[in-house]
């Protein structure tokens, strides 16, 4: 099986959907299409560093609504 | 989430010297950006290349705000024209510096930044009041409330408002829309433009009505040589009308209703306002297209109200914390995200906390 994007796993063992995701993230401020972040997740477009970011919170909130931690990393998490 | 109702936002079109003016009061976000987004192409599409915006009147502009002031002033720039931003308070300007647009646009000071300078902006050829069909509506006609179909409704009233005073010879312009089930007019210049169309949902027929139900154009050079529709026709000539232009708008395919402008002059418009007509309903279709979307991408509407409510909260967190530790709008996301993080709370949660921490007196 391909290596599939980070995103896109934590979304699968959320049982979100790709509409779910989006509302989410459009919900903490994203402004991209539900198309474009489909593509994002889907590895046919590659995200922005604030895209990326932004779908890391969406991921977490739900993961913080189950009563998990925040386990998807932040751009600003490593100094580059 | 508490605090829309008392969140008014307008957006006035005036002409100066023969430039389009556009003034735009109250919050720029991603409610109302696509309405501000929506005049300032219509007037690039129209031909303008000299388009001032005026957003003295701004109490607050998010990254979505910037992104169609950016775009504009690109659009504008391509076409060998100016966006000129003018008396801009010092908040939008210092916007406008962080993301690098100060240099795509030109600046312009005015004496005021009071609301009542408004009228004067209205001389020349102001654009026509523009009235919602539903009477029970309050405030000025281009002020609304912020919920997704008055959003909706006023990016349509800016277009149809348009298209009433830059289409030679309208005497007014109208939007029909089929809404639960039944043809209603959502935007319209003036009362007789509402009669009109008012005369072809109660006859039945007219070009509205066919624009609407076959998808194609229907120019009406002069009503009184008008074989079709005859019980709506003399209706119309009763009211002094003899032009129509009616465009379809459509949503993927769809057809959802009709751009329709009468003119009390025979023979008013040429291939020009052909032109300009099909032109502003693509620009309602693609209003429409971006409303349809957002719903059936979110499920439902409440669904997508609450989304809409929660990125307010973010933004005015995000706003607070870019004014108390003068950091970018990113970085203040940042800071949000990895407290939130720290805390073991949604970010939402934190947002929640840092705007209830403001208090109820927003500084709007």
């Amino acid at each position: 099986m391909e290596a599939i994007n980070p995103l896109e796993e934590a979304r699968r063992k959320l049982n979100l959907s790709v509409s779910d995701i989006w509302l989410r993230y459009f919900a903490v401020g994203g402004m991209s299409t539900e198309l474009e972040i489909e593509a994002v997740l889907y590895g046919a477009l590659l995200a922005s560093e604030a895209d990326r970011d932004l779908l890391s919170v969406a991921l977490n909130e739900r993961f913080s609504e189950l009563g998990g931690d925040h386990p998807m990393p932040y751009s600003t998490d490593e100094d580059r | 989430m508490s605090d829309d109702s008392v969140d008014d936002f307008v957006i006035r079109l005036g002409f100066e010297a023969g430039r389009p003016v556009v003034t735009v009061v109250g919050d720029v976000d991603v409610l109302t950006a696509s309405s501000l987004d929506g005049v300032l192409n219509a007037l690039i599409d129209g031909g303008y290349r000299e388009i001032v915006a005026d957003l003295g009147g701004l109490t607050g502009m998010d990254a979505r705000g910037l992104g169609v002031i950016a775009a504009a002033a690109r659009r504008v720039n391509e076409a060998a024209g100016t966006l000129i931003v003018r008396s801009e308070p010092a908040l939008t300007r210092r916007m406008l510096d962080i993301t690098r647009l100060s240099n795509q646009v030109a600046f312009e000071t005015s004496e005021a930044h009071a609301p009542d300078r408004a009228s004067k902006h209205e001389t020349g050829h102001p654009v026509r009041a523009v009235e919602t069909s539903t009477s029970t509506r309050a405030g000025s006609p281009h002020t609304f409330r912020r919920s997704s179909t008055d959003l909706i409704d006023a990016a349509l009233c800016v277009v149809t408002s348009l298209a009433g005073a830059t289409v030679g010879n309208a005497d007014g312009a109208s939007i029909t829309l089929e809404r639960h089930g039944r043809l209603m007019t959502v935007a319209a210049s003036n009362e007789a433009v509402l009669t009109m169309d008012r005369h072809q949902y109660e006859t039945g027929e007219g070009p509205c009505l066919d624009a609407k139900q076959q998808g194609r154009h229907f120019y009406i050079e002069s009503l009184a040589e008008e074989t079709r529709w005859p019980k709506f026709v003399p209706l119309a000539l009763g009211q002094g009308i003899h032009s129509i232009l009616s465009s379809p708008l459509l949503t993927h395919d769809q057809t959802q209703g009709a751009l329709n402008i009468y003119s009390a002059t025979k023979q008013a418009f040429g291939a020009d306002e052909h032109g300009l007509a099909a032109l502003f309903a693509e620009q309602a279709s693609e209003v429409l297209t971006i409303a349809s979307d957002e719903y059936t991408n979110s499920g439902s509407e409440e669904r997508f109200a609450a989304a809409l409510a929660s990125r307010q909260t973010i933004h005015q967190a995000q706003g607070a914390i870019m004014a108390l530790h003068d950091v970018t709008a990113d970085q203040a996301f940042a800071s949000l995200f990895q407290l939130a993080r720290a805390q073991g709370i949604t970010v939402i949660a934190h947002a929640t906390e840092i705007v209830a921490l403001l208090g109820p007196g927003r500084q709007d």
